[in-house]
């Protein structure tokens, strides 16, 4: 198969893995690089990789230790890392790759406004610690985009119906994402124009997991549960739209959708709310990817004026300077009338 | 690469302009009218028929509109009548027709005569020229040296070493009608060869400045002109003339800026020349062919049409007041003030010019090579081309690319920005006033200012001061002029009242004892907005 029909994957955790067993099982050819020799001597001689053991890695899909070769042999790149190693695998796969080169992250994540490394390069986009801009500064290529939505690891194996957004400003980024990462009906990727709306609403859907998670460990009822979740969109989308994201994004698969699927057991943000709830506060509570984005978001909703009463008490929580019981805060806004 | 020696191959490539002239202008009409066909469908938006209505139809509704029409709406009007009869082959006939027509509307010239007198002896007979013969000597004393009083500085040798190497797309800010020929002479002093732009049509109503105009390389940009086969032509025009290695210059601001703010919305029709040039170059076996794109800032110690330009922003009608045409510039006695009393004063005008991007916005070296954001060189070939390595046509893509760099240009403007005293006072003055109405809007600033409005000279100056040191002490936030940083700020002060009170019809500030009074408002904020992008002190 040639280069244009090649999915390389950056990073073999379980969403990658996940990902790229859906692909291959497509019988589309994926090519997934991992720093860790083992988990790709794995990959190639037992067609397994210990991160997500159940997933069929069937032969079309190989995997590389070597970034130069996932860069010859894929244009379309999935970057698939957790975001705390979005900047340095940047930085080393740029190296590697062109102007021609399409890179699409799946990293829900938000830095500190304050970390942004270009927060005065542009004056008509959003810039928050975006993993887009991260991304920016480490690679060649202007043609970025983002993949979110609610597709779980297990569901992408056992095959389960899941659906995803692309979005990215370049048309042929979304195009060529949907051409080759589309596999129904066990994957269905969507577009969209809206780069930060669904950067912004994939990272803050962490942060809201968080408030779920809090708001579960309490034994509230699934009525206030439903008011959070609606105001949490409801939040989330004036933040965005104070940035210049369009709302409805938030209504969509990298926001609502995602956020019904994360308020689980097996998500590290729902966990976390929990220990919280039950008035467990350690070191490790900022450590999520859910909490970094409450941090940064409510720093951010800061800057644009925006009332954020969740993210704002999530984030007051987390450092400590909230009661965990304290928590009616997230259920609304008390100055606000109207929805 | 820095160097002083005089440029090669980039020196004046306009010289053999005039003998490209009709071998630019088939290969517009070859492109445009294949273009139109090959995306032509019968009976949609593209067709043929379709696009020869549009500019029947613009065509019939501008005449209608103008006061002159001296016969040519016949012309259009026949054409809305033919089309229902005519065949595929005779539609195709007549878009060659009209293609060619525009084409040559929009085509400029070339004389090196008139750039050697414009030039050489020129500066000085130019000034004998706008001087009334009564003070023959003084206009001569004062304008002797016009070129003089255009100081370029900034990234120069870098602009010239990729003149050798590549074709120079100068991207200037935008403040008056004089900055074409300010450019010109900047480029001159500079070393930089001439460039070819794109002048509004309405500017080659000035005979003076149309003489030079017409034979110094400017094409013809007819603003009135709003359908799609007319733009067509234009951004052809200044495709063809990149691929040709002509060097080029865009105001990326589109019209004159009304405010004096720096511009940071950018019109970006023309600069999307530079992505599609660089494209066919690449496809034609050329990707060694390099585009440069190089910012620029053109800093008017005082602006001709100051005055026209901050009433048409702030009136609430003019923001649609898309062309200008009975400004200062057109009034010839306005542009005899402006050359005796602006350009008289040393250094009156600093074009400074930025380190180039290539077309994508990405920095280059030293060597002219094309670096990411990480430091590393790319090929910028790459970035237009597909996954097999082939050149891919992809217009959304390319506006894209053109709005990154857009925003590169945007974001180093501020940078290069270098501020005259008679920005500075202007700032304190009306960051004085704002403080006084609580307010930093100008029409309530305009609303409160019924009574007379003055500032001690003594708060002035220290407010001057230390405007200076915040300026001095932020590099993003632009520069001092290189010639005065040694001035002192009492000086400072001085030399902008005497600016800011002698030149416009309406003072701007005066100095009456102790107190420096602010005559008007308008203006004042107008020359100081050139320092809008500096936040106010202590909120940085």
């Amino acid at each position: 198969m040639s280069r244009a029909d090649t999915v390389g994957i950056v990073g073999a955790g379980r969403f990658g893995t996940a990902l790229g067993s859906v692909l291959a099982r497509a019988g589309r050819r994926v090519l997934i690089w991992s720093r860790d020799a083992d988990v790709v001597r794995a990959i190639e001689s037992e067609r397994a990789c210990p991160r997500l053991p159940e997933a069929p890695l069937p032969a079309p899909l190989d995997a590389t230790g070597d970034p130069k070769r996932l860069a010859t042999e894929a244009r379309l790149l999935v970057m698939a890392v957790s975001s705390t190693n979005v900047r340095d695998r940047a930085r080393e796969l740029g190296e590697h790759l062109d102007g021609s080169h399409i890179v699409v992250h799946a990293v829900g994540a938000l830095s500190s406004p304050n970390n942004s490394p270009r927060s005065s390069a542009s004056a008509d986009s959003l810039h928050f610690g975006r993993v887009s801009e991260v991304l920016q500064e480490g690679l060649p290529t202007l043609k970025i985009g983002v993949i979110a939505g609610p597709a779980l690891p297990a569901d992408l194996v056992l095959g389960e119906y899941s659906s995803m957004v692309v979005a990215s400003a370049f048309d042929e980024v979304v195009a060529e994402s949907r051409r080759l990462l589309n596999a129904p009906p066990v994957l269905r990727v969507y577009g969209s124009k809206d780069l930060a709306g669904v950067e912004l609403a994939s990272a803050l859907v962490g942060a809201y997991t968080v408030a779920l998670g809090l708001c579960d460990g309490l034994g509230m009822g699934i009525g206030p549960r439903a008011v959070l979740i609606t105001r949490a969109v409801a939040e989330a989308s004036r933040l965005g739209a104070a940035g210049g994201a369009q709302p409805r994004t938030f209504a969509g698969l990298a926001g609502l959708g995602n956020l019904l699927v994360r308020a689980t057991e097996r998500s590290a943000d729902y966990q976390l709310g929990r220990r919280l709830a039950e008035g467990i506060v350690t070191a490790d509570n900022q450590r999520t990817e859910g909490a970094r984005a409450a941090i940064a978001g409510a720093e951010l909703a800061k800057q644009l004026r925006v009332r954020t009463p969740v993210l704002t008490g999530v984030a007051a929580v987390l450092a400590g300077k909230a009661e965990p019981r304290d928590t009616a805060s997230l259920l609304g806004d008390s100055v606000a009338t109207e929805e | 690469m820095a160097s002083d020696r005089p440029v090669r191959e980039a020196e004046n490539r306009l010289e053999r302009f005039n003998t490209d002239r009709e071998r630019l202008l088939a290969e517009v009409e070859r492109r445009v009218v294949a273009r139109v066909v090959a995306s032509s469908k019968p009976g949609t938006d593209q067709s043929l028929e379709y696009v020869l209505n549009d500019v029947a139809f613009n065509e019939i509704r501008r005449l209608e509109a103008s006061k002159s029409k001296n016969g040519a709406l016949d012309r259009w009007r026949d054409l809305s009548r033919r089309l229902l009869a005519m065949s595929e082959a005779e539609k195709e006939s007549e878009l060659r027709e009209l293609v060619r027509f525009y084409g040559k509307d929009v085509v400029g010239n070339f004389d090196p005569r008139v750039y050697k007198f414009a030039t050489g002896i020129g500066p000085s007979i130019l000034g004998a020229l706008f001087s009334p013969m009564t003070s023959f000597k003084e206009g001569l004393a004062a304008l002797g040296n016009l070129d003089a009083r255009i100081q370029p500085d900034g990234e120069i040798d870098l602009a010239r070493a990729c003149a050798e190497r590549g074709t120079l797309i100068v991207t200037p800010t935008h403040s008056s009608n004089m900055d074409s020929p300010a450019i010109g002479f900047g480029l001159l002093r500079a070393h930089l060869p001439p460039t070819t732009y794109g002048a509004g049509k309405n500017l080659f109503t000035n005979p003076f400045i149309s003489f030079f105009m017409r034979n110094l390389g400017a094409y013809r940009v007819d603003r009135r002109l709003r359908f799609e086969l007319y733009k067509d032509v234009l951004k052809e025009y200044s495709t063809v003339l990149l691929e040709h290695g002509y060097h080029s210059l865009f105001f990326p601001g589109g019209t004159r800026n009304r405010s004096n703010i720096i511009e940071k919305h950018l019109k970006l029709g023309l600069l999307g020349t530079s992505v599609t040039a660089y494209k066919n170059l690449v496809r034609e076996g050329m990707p060694n062919k390099r585009l440069y794109i190089v910012p620029a800032t053109i800093n008017y110690r005082l602006v001709l049409e100051a005055e026209t330009l901050i009433d048409d922003y702030l009136a609430e009608t003019g923001k649609s007041r898309f062309i200008i045409t009975d400004d200062e510039f057109s009034r010839v006695g306005r542009m005899v003030e402006f050359f005796r009393k602006i350009l008289a004063h040393e250094g009156s005008v600093i074009v400074r010019f930025g380190r180039p991007y290539d077309p994508f916005g990405n920095d280059i070296t030293d060597d002219g090579e094309s670096i990411d954001r990480a430091g590393r060189i790319v090929d910028p070939a790459s970035f237009v081309r597909g996954a097999n390595g082939e050149v891919s046509d992809d217009d959304q893509r390319d506006a894209e690319y053109t709005r990154a760099l857009g925003r590169r240009l945007a974001g180093v403007y501020p940078r290069l920005t270098v501020f005259h005293s008679t920005h500075l006072l202007a700032r304190v003055i009306y960051d004085e006033l704002c403080r006084r109405g609580h307010t930093r809007d100008i029409y309530k600033l305009l609303r409160l200012a019924q009574g007379e409005c003055t500032v001690p000279v003594a708060d002035a100056i220290a407010g001057v001061d230390r405007l200076r040191a915040r300026i001095a002490a932020t590099p993003a936030y632009g520069a001092e002029h290189p010639g005065y940083v040694q001035q002192s700020s009492q000086d400072k002060v001085a030399d902008a009242v005497k600016g800011l009170s002698t030149f416009h019809t309406r003072t701007i500030v005066e100095r009456t004892g102790d107190n420096l009074r602010v005559g008007d408002i308008k203006l004042l904020y107008y020359y100081q907005n050139r320092t809008a992008h500096i936040p106010e002190e202590g909120h940085a």
